[in-house]
């Protein structure tokens, strides 16, 4: 029943912080730039304004995948909230993001569709990476539920640094950060478009955006686990590595989806494949 | 009781396809098709009641059972020879006078009459296997009823060979329900060489050039994986002094076994068709589609897992076991590789099988008490899910007459109603809360513990997502609500197909108490998709997936917009105003990743390393 009412609330706060650390971004992001910056809470505002658009669809079919990837979102933070099995976490994250690649599709627009097949190849590059730190949290904890991982008496990242930073690139991709923004991006200037995004609009956009994030808090919640012996040492964590991942946004170029699957892949694997020969060592 | 059903179970499908052989009268033959599947798919229920269970028949209408396998194990050697020779391959002539010499060697010299024993027995793995084959199998036969009418108009047969094929099809059906309830090696020998006979002639079935050169190779893997697993239970009856499977599996781990019991798993590699064995499954999908939905899914590849699934506790903790672990993960993830770079649907069926196959592999290679679980929960979301597709690829095949999955592109339009079930069918592949990812969350979950494992299943486990979903994509891209003629179809062919879907999603509801049935009671098995979480899934997506339906309807009403074109001037829809005012098309096309991931450059590696898989497999028994 506590595990219940934890996820309620965790699903009903999260789109709220999602959205003030959006805001935040843009912020942070413009005084990178010489920007001023627009105020805290403008995605609010931009959610709001999409929200009151006219309903245009070109496929009824994407309203389905919008409101899949909403719910899939919403309950992964839910379940992460609740202090479930990681794994099960990261498969109901998947859903969502299965059916924002087929709201893409759903659209035979060049723009959307490249996107939609960049999108499965950043899914490709990302997702081995974020099942190999699961299982080193799982070999430290001796389970896979999030809540075994507060019970260690001592931070997880002094243990799986390696594999903090393999989850630091999945991260990246996943909050659609430069140089790994290569299905879509925040701002709408890239070779497609806004790629996977640029068949959605009105509402259906807003619940894209409210989608979004679910799946920045999601993330954070999982870089905070790295620091769960103390409620200072996961704000602090979460803080220095959100700032790491604007100050990489800022200083890295777009680059192509080779590059990605290759440096990903191959960096990745090589570091979390060291560090899970220590723990198995041990 | 049991013996009644075993009857039943394995006696009446050769009854019935004499039946389609000698009445050649169309309504006949499908009254007997029909009849034959509802009266598997009751026995097999009925089965369910008397689990664990083993029997001892001595005689069948008269004969004395043994006799009758001795007696059919030379009669089918010597037809797999007569192939041999009629397709003048030396490789099956050879495999076929071996297994001859030494089966007949065997029985004159070695066999010597021990102390009476069940020579069938019925566990959970069983019955889950009877019930795969009697249901998943008898729908693909029933589906196969209008397709292949429809198959032989389109290729203006003189004569119909319907009757054979029939026959074969529920002759196969016998045949896999024999192999999963016996407990005696003799008869398991007979039953996997009856499947690889059958899967031969099913696959040559057109008798065009192509479906007899890949009916023969085929032949000559399997017949290899046969000569494996003679020579196997020969060695096995030489040390233990039995052929008793339950004794030999009870005995538990034993050094001098492990060599015979790697020949043993070598040939459920080859029947499984897993790597460098994938060519033979891959090559069969020339057959029509009924072929290929009941190789893929209810029976033969099924029949590999199931040996080493049933040997799996007899080797556990051991190199062998690890070695095939190794093995299966890797062919896991190489086919899934290898299924990303097709474009062709039943080619990503087949590489998908293979892959999938591989994970039940890895799962009886961890060969812990959850990972079995794992292994056989999704033997049956794979049956379910697997034959789903291909019969839906054949349905759309027959209507727009290709298998290219470029062609399905906004399918939604032509064949809606198939359309959303093969999508479904797609999603229930890989989603959770549905059977075969929650299969997969075990699996990984149990292989933890061996790095090199895990991190192919984690590979194999993203790219399989991708191709999935690619596909699943662009069925529903479709630019406008277009007047959409409501599909017709037979009910035979609708009704399966519904059957089918409806079966894995109520068996994903069910995942608790199915996973509770399949593990039986014991320690250390804690279910990770307990009840509790399944609720909370099922809650919370199923009522996200009305909103979503409610918002699709809603959506119907609003205003319809062209896809972005960047601007760019469009006289008609589709199309945008080119060089000279010409209407150029917009084309669209799926990137098959073909500067990496081509079949003929990469299948010569996969190959080698699979090979090398299989040596340390074996040589980890040495």
């Amino acid at each position: 029943m506590k595990s219940l009412f934890l996820a309620l609330i965790g699903m009903a706060v999260a789109p709220v912080v999602g959205g003030l650390v959006s805001g935040l971004d843009r912020i942070l992001t413009a005084r990178c730039q010489s920007r001023k910056g627009p105020p805290l809470i403008q995605p609010f505002y931009d959610a709001a304004k999409l929200w009151g658009k006219e309903v245009t669809a070109t496929n009824p079919w994407q309203a389905f995948c919008a409101v899949m990837y909403l719910v899939a979102a919403a309950a992964s933070v839910g379940l992460l909230c609740a202090g479930s099995d990681l794994l099960l976490i990261f498969f109901v994250q998947a859903v969502g993001a299965v059916f924002l690649v087929m709201g893409a599709y759903a659209v035979p627009s060049p723009y959307s569709q490249i996107g939609a097949q960049r999108e499965l190849l950043q899914m490709v590059a990302y997702e081995p990476l974020i099942i190999l730190t699961i299982v080193g949290i799982r070999l430290m904890t001796g389970s896979f539920r999030v809540d075994a991982v507060f019970a260690l008496d001592q931070p997880l990242l002094f243990k799986l640094p390696l594999l903090f930073l393999v989850l630091g690139y999945a991260l990246t991709i996943k909050l659609r950060k430069s140089p790994f923004d290569i299905s879509a991006c925040h701002h709408a200037h890239q070779e497609i478009v806004r790629g996977v995004y640029t068949e959605f609009s009105g509402p259906y956009l807003a619940l894209i955006e409210i989608a979004h994030w679910y799946e920045v808090i999601l993330v954070l919640g999982l870089v905070s686990l790295f620091w769960a012996t103390s409620i200072a040492g996961m704000i602090l964590l979460v803080a220095a590595t959100y700032a790491a991942e604007i100050l990489v946004d800022n200083v890295s170029s777009r680059m192509t989806w080779r590059w990605m699957l290759g440096s990903v892949w191959l960096s990745g694997l090589v570091l979390s494949g060291i560090n899970l020969v220590w723990l198995y060592a041990r | 009781m049991p013996d009644t059903l075993l009857f039943l179970l394995i006696v009446v499908p050769f009854l019935a396809a004499l039946g389609c052989l000698l009445l050649r009268q169309e309504q006949l033959r499908s009254l007997i098709i029909i009849g034959t599947g509802g009266l598997l798919t009751l026995c097999a229920l009925m089965l369910m009641a008397s689990t664990p269970f083993s029997a001892a028949p001595k005689s069948i209408l008269g004969i004395s059972v043994s006799m009758l396998i001795q007696a059919a194990d030379f009669f089918l050697l010597g037809v797999i020879g007569y192939y041999g020779y009629k397709h003048r391959n030396l490789l099956i002539q050879g495999l076929a006078v071996l297994q001859f010499v030494l089966l007949a060697c065997f029985e004159t010299f070695m066999v010597a009459p021990g102390k009476e024993y069940a020579t069938f027995y019925g566990d959970t793995l069983s019955l889950v296997m009877v019930l795969v084959i009697c249901i998943v199998g008898s729908l693909i036969c029933i589906h196969a009823i209008p397709y292949m009418k429809e198959h032989e108009h389109h290729l203006q047969l003189e004569g119909s060979k319907q009757p054979r094929f029939f026959a074969i099809m529920v002759l196969f059906l016998g045949a896999m329900n024999g192999l999963v309830l016996t407990n005696d090696l003799s008869f398991f020998y007979f039953f996997f060489e009856l499947t690889t006979i059958c899967s031969f002639l099913l696959i040559g079935h057109d008798q065009t050039e192509i479906a007899e050169t890949n009916a023969v190779r085929a032949l000559w893997m399997n017949a290899l994986g046969g000569a494996a697993l003679l020579v196997g239970i020969m060695w096995i009856y030489s040390k233990t002094g039995t052929m008793d499977m339950q004794a030999i599996i009870s005995a538990g781990p034993k050094a001098a076994l492990l060599l015979p019991l790697a020949l043993l798993c070598f040939a459920g590699f080859t029947k499984a068709a897993q790597a460098p064995f994938q060519s033979w499954l891959l090559g069969a999908m020339v057959a029509p589609t009924p072929t290929s939905a009941l190789l893929h899914s209810s029976t033969m590849v099924k029949a590999g897992v199931y040996l080493v699934i049933r040997f799996a506790p007899a080797f556990a903790g051991t190199f062998l076991s690890l070695g095939v672990a190794l093995a299966g993960a890797f062919t896991f993830l190489a086919m899934a590789v290898l299924a990303m770079g097709q474009s062709n649907g039943k080619k990503i069926l087949a590489y998908s099988t293979v892959s999938n196959l591989g994970l039940i592999m890895a799962c009886a290679g961890i060969n812990t008490k959850a990972a079995i679980t794992a292994a056989i929960l999704l033997i049956i979301f794979h049956a379910l899910t697997k034959a789903l597709l291909f019969l839906c690829v054949g349905t759309i095949e027959q209507r727009i007459g290709s298998r290219d999955i470029e062609d399905m592109r906004g399918l939604l339009t032509a064949m809606p109603w198939t359309a959303v079930i093969l999508v479904a069918g797609i999603l229930t592949m890989i989603l959770p809360p549905f059977g075969m990812l929650l299969g997969k969350w075990v699996a990984i979950e149990s292989s933890s513990q061996q790095l090199f494992v895990i991190v192919m299943l984690a590979l194999g486990s993203a790219v399989t997502v991708a191709y999935w979903a690619r596909w699943a994509g662009q069925i529903m891209s479709v630019s406008s609500l277009g007047a959409r003629e409501p599909e017709l179809q037979p009910m035979l062919t609708r009704g399966p197909l519904a059957a089918l879907l409806g079966g894995a999603v109520l068996l994903s509801a069910l995942w608790p108490w199915v996973y509770n049935r399949v593990a039986g009671p014991g320690p250390g098995l804690a279910n990770p998709a307990s009840a509790a979480v399944m609720g909370f899934m099922i809650v919370v997506i199923g009522s996200g997936f009305l909103w979503a339906v409610n918002a699709m309807r809603q959506a119907r009403t609003a205003r319809m917009t062209r896809p972005y074109l960047c601007g760019a001037p469009e006289n008609v829809e589709g199309t945008y105003v080119g060089p000279i005012n010409q209407d150029m098309p917009v084309i669209l096309g799926n990137a098959y990743f073909t500067s990496l991931v081509t079949e003929d450059r990469l299948t010569c590696w996969v190959n080698m390393g699979a090979g090398l898989m299989l040596v340390l497999m074996i040589g980890g028994a040495l």
